[in-house]
C-alpha cells in the first residue's frame, strides 16, 4: 500500500512540476524574446507579467472551437492528443534527483528506474510525430500537409544521429538506466575535470543537442511550421485549446529534453568537485538534489530560448543535408572512437 | 488449454480488430494508424511477457520508423479523401493478397511445432529480458544469424542506392 501511495505521489508529482515548468516557460520564452530584441516582453499581467501564461490559458479554453468544414474530423480532433499524450508521459524514466530516505524507506526521485532508460524515451519520442501527422493530413489545407510532410521526414532523418549519438554514452556507461547513468557522473575525471558526461562525450553532445532541436521542432530547425513559408504548418487550421495542446506539448518536450542532457552530460543531481550528499542528511539532500538537478535543467531550458532568438531558421535542403551529411556520420566516427577508446583502456 | 488472463485478452483482441481495420480502411492514413494500433498492442503484449527490450524495439522501430516511412510516401503520393477503392478492387492486388495470406498461414501452421515448449511451463532463466543479456546472447549464441542479418541489410542498403542513383 505504501508502495503505492509513494508511486501515485511521485507520478503526480513530477507530472505537475514538468507541466508547471512548461507553463512558465511560455512566459520565459516571450520574456526572454523581448531581453533579446531590446523591448519588454508582456508585462501587464501581474509582476513582470508573470500571470500572463494564465491569460492566456483562459484565452485558449474559452475561445470558440472552430473545425473546417473540408477537414476529417476524427483525425482533426484526435492530432492534438497524440502529440501532447507522448510529451506528457516521456519524463517517466528521467530522474529528478538522488534520493530521499522517508521513515526509513529509501525513495529514489524518479518515476521509473527501469533498465531500458532511454530507449523508452527514444521510443515515445518517435510516437509525438503521428500528432503532427494527424493534425496536418486531417486539417486538409495543401500547408498543413506540407508541415506534416517536413516533420515526417525531419523526424526520421534526426532520430538516427539522436539514437547514434545516445549509443556511445551507452558504450560510455554500459548500462541503459539513466538513474545509473547519473550515479556513474560522481567524482572526478583525469583528475580535474568533473566526471561528467560531457567531458567523455564532447562530440556526442554537440550531436544529441542538435539532434534533439530538431526533434523538438525548436529554431533553426522548426521547419514544419516555419511562418514565412507554410503560414504556420501542420497547425495552420488549429485554434483554441487544440492549438495550446500542440504549443503546450513542445514545451513538455523542452522539459524532458533538458532533463535528459543533464542527467547523461551535465552530471545530474552532481556537483563539481563537491559531494554535498556526504555532508547532508537523507531528507535535505534529497531536497538539494532536486533543486541542482533542476537548476541545471533550467539552464538548458534558457539555452533554448537563448537559440530560438539568436539563429535564423535555416533552408530545407540544408536542414536535410545536416542530418545526413553531417551529423549521422559525424555520430558513427564519434562511435568508432568512443569504442576504440574503451577497448584499448578496459 | 493454457490459462490466458485478461491483459493477454484484451491487447490480444485489440491487435487483430486493429488489424481488420487496417486492411478494410477505405482511407490510407487511418488505415496506417490502425497499424500502428497494432504495432502498440503487439508491444503491450511482448511487455507483459517480459520482454520490455523487444516490446521498446517494436515501438521504436516499426512504429517508430518503418510506419513513418510509409505514412510519409501516403502523404506525398496521395491527398486527403482519396480513397483506396481503385487499388483494393485490382484483382491482381486481391489475388496476390490471397497467396501471400496463405503462405503467412502456413508459416504459423509450421511455428506451431513449437508450441509444445509453450504449453510446459517454465521458470525465466536470471535476468530474461534484460539488454546486457540480450547483447551477450547476440555476441555468443547466436553470433551467425546476427552476422547475416546485418549482411541482409547491408545489401538492401547497396541496392536502395543503387536503385535511387542514376548515374553510379
Amino acid at each position: 500500500m505504501d508502495d503505492w501511495l509513494v508511486a501515485i505521489i511521485k507520478v503526480v508529482g513530477i507530472w505537475v512540476w514538468v507541466l508547471l515548468i512548461a507553463v512558465v516557460m511560455t512566459w520565459v520564452e516571450r520574456r526572454g524574446a523581448g531581453l533579446i530584441q531590446d523591448r519588454p516582453g508582456p508585462n501587464r499581467a501581474g509582476p513582470w507579467g508573470l500571470f500572463q501564461p494564465l491569460a492566456d490559458g483562459i484565452k485558449l479554453f474559452t475561445k470558440e472551437e472552430i473545425i473546417p468544414t473540408k477537414a476529417q474530423k476524427f483525425l482533426y480532433i484526435i492530432g492534438p492528443a497524440l502529440f501532447s499524450l507522448p510529451a506528457f508521459s516521456a519524463y517517466a524514466v528521467v530522474p529528478f534527483g538522488d534520493k530521499i530516505i522517508l521513515g526509513g524507506k529509501e525513495i529514489i526521485l524518479q518515476v521509473s528506474d527501469v533498465n531500458i532508460g532511454f530507449l523508452y524515451i527514444l521510443a515515445i519520442g518517435s510516437m509525438a510525430v503521428y500528432g503532427v501527422i494527424l493534425g496536418g493530413w486531417g486539417s486538409t489545407n495543401k500547408y498543413s500537409i506540407l508541415g506534416g510532410l517536413r516533420s515526417t521526414a525531419q523526424m526520421v532523418s534526426y532520430e538516427v544521429a539522436l539514437g547514434l549519438a545516445l549509443l556511445a554514452v551507452v558504450f560510455v556507461y554500459g548500462t541503459f538506466s539513466l538513474r545509473d547513468m547519473s550515479l556513474a557522473q560522481q567524482g572526478t575525471f583525469l583528475g580535474f575535470l568533473p566526471n561528467w558526461g560531457i567531458f567523455k562525450q564532447p562530440l556526442g553532445f554537440i550531436l544529441f543537442i542538435v539532434a534533439a532541436y530538431a526533434e523538438a521542432n525548436r529554431v533553426p530547425f522548426d521547419l514544419p511550421e516555419a511562418e514565412s513559408e507554410i503560414v504556420s504548418g501542420y497547425h495552420t487550421e488549429y485554434g483554441s485549446m487544440r492549438l495550446g495542446l500542440y504549443l503546450f506539448g513542445e514545451y513538455v518536450n523542452l522539459v524532458t529534453i533538458s532533463g535528459v542532457i543533464v542527467a547523461l552530460y551535465f552530471g545530474s543531481w552532481h556537483l563539481p568537485y563537491i559531494d554535498l550528499g556526504a555532508y547532508l542528511g537523507p531528507i535535505s539532500w534529497g531536497i538539494v538534489s532536486f533543486c541542482i538537478f533542476f537548476l541545471k535543467v533550467s539552464f538548458f531550458l534558457w539555452l533554448f530560448v537563448w537559440v530560438r532568438w539568436t539563429l535564423p531558421r535555416f533552408r530545407y535542403d540544408q536542414v536535410m543535408g545536416l542530418g545526413w551529411r553531417g551529423l549521422i556520420p559525424l555520430a558513427l566516427f564519434n562511435i568508432f572512437i568512443t569504442a576504440l577508446f574503451i577497448q584499448l583502456t578496459v | 488449454m493454457i490459462d490466458m488472463d485478461l491483459y493477454f485478452w484484451v491487447f490480444a483482441s485489440m491487435s487483430v480488430l486493429a488489424g481488420l481495420f487496417t486492411i478494410a480502411a477505405k482511407d490510407a492514413l487511418p488505415s496506417a494508424m490502425g497499424l500502428l494500433t497494432v504495432f502498440i498492442a503487439l508491444a503491450s503484449l511482448y511487455l507483459h511477457l517480459h520482454a520490455p527490450l523487444i516490446a521498446i524495439f517494436q515501438v521504436a522501430i516499426y512504429a517508430g520508423a518503418i510506419l513513418i516511412l510509409v505514412v510519409f510516401v501516403i502523404m506525398l503520393l496521395m491527398t486527403p479523401g482519396e480513397r483506396m477503392g481503385v487499388i483494393q478492387a485490382n484483382a491482381s492486388y486481391r489475388g496476390l493478397g490471397v497467396l501471400l495470406g496463405l503462405c503467412l498461414i502456413g508459416l504459423i501452421a509450421v511455428g506451431t511445432k513449437g508450441v509444445s515448449d509453450i504449453v510446459s511451463m517454465k521458470a525465466l532463466p536470471q535476468g530474461f529480458g534484460n539488454p546486457s543479456i540480450f547483447g551477450d546472447l547476440f555476441f555468443s549464441d547466436f553470433l551467425l544469424h546476427f552476422e547475416v542479418v546485418s549482411v541482409l541489410l547491408l545489401v538492401a542498403l547497396i541496392g536502395g542506392i543503387y536503385l535511387c542513383k542514376k548515374r553510379l
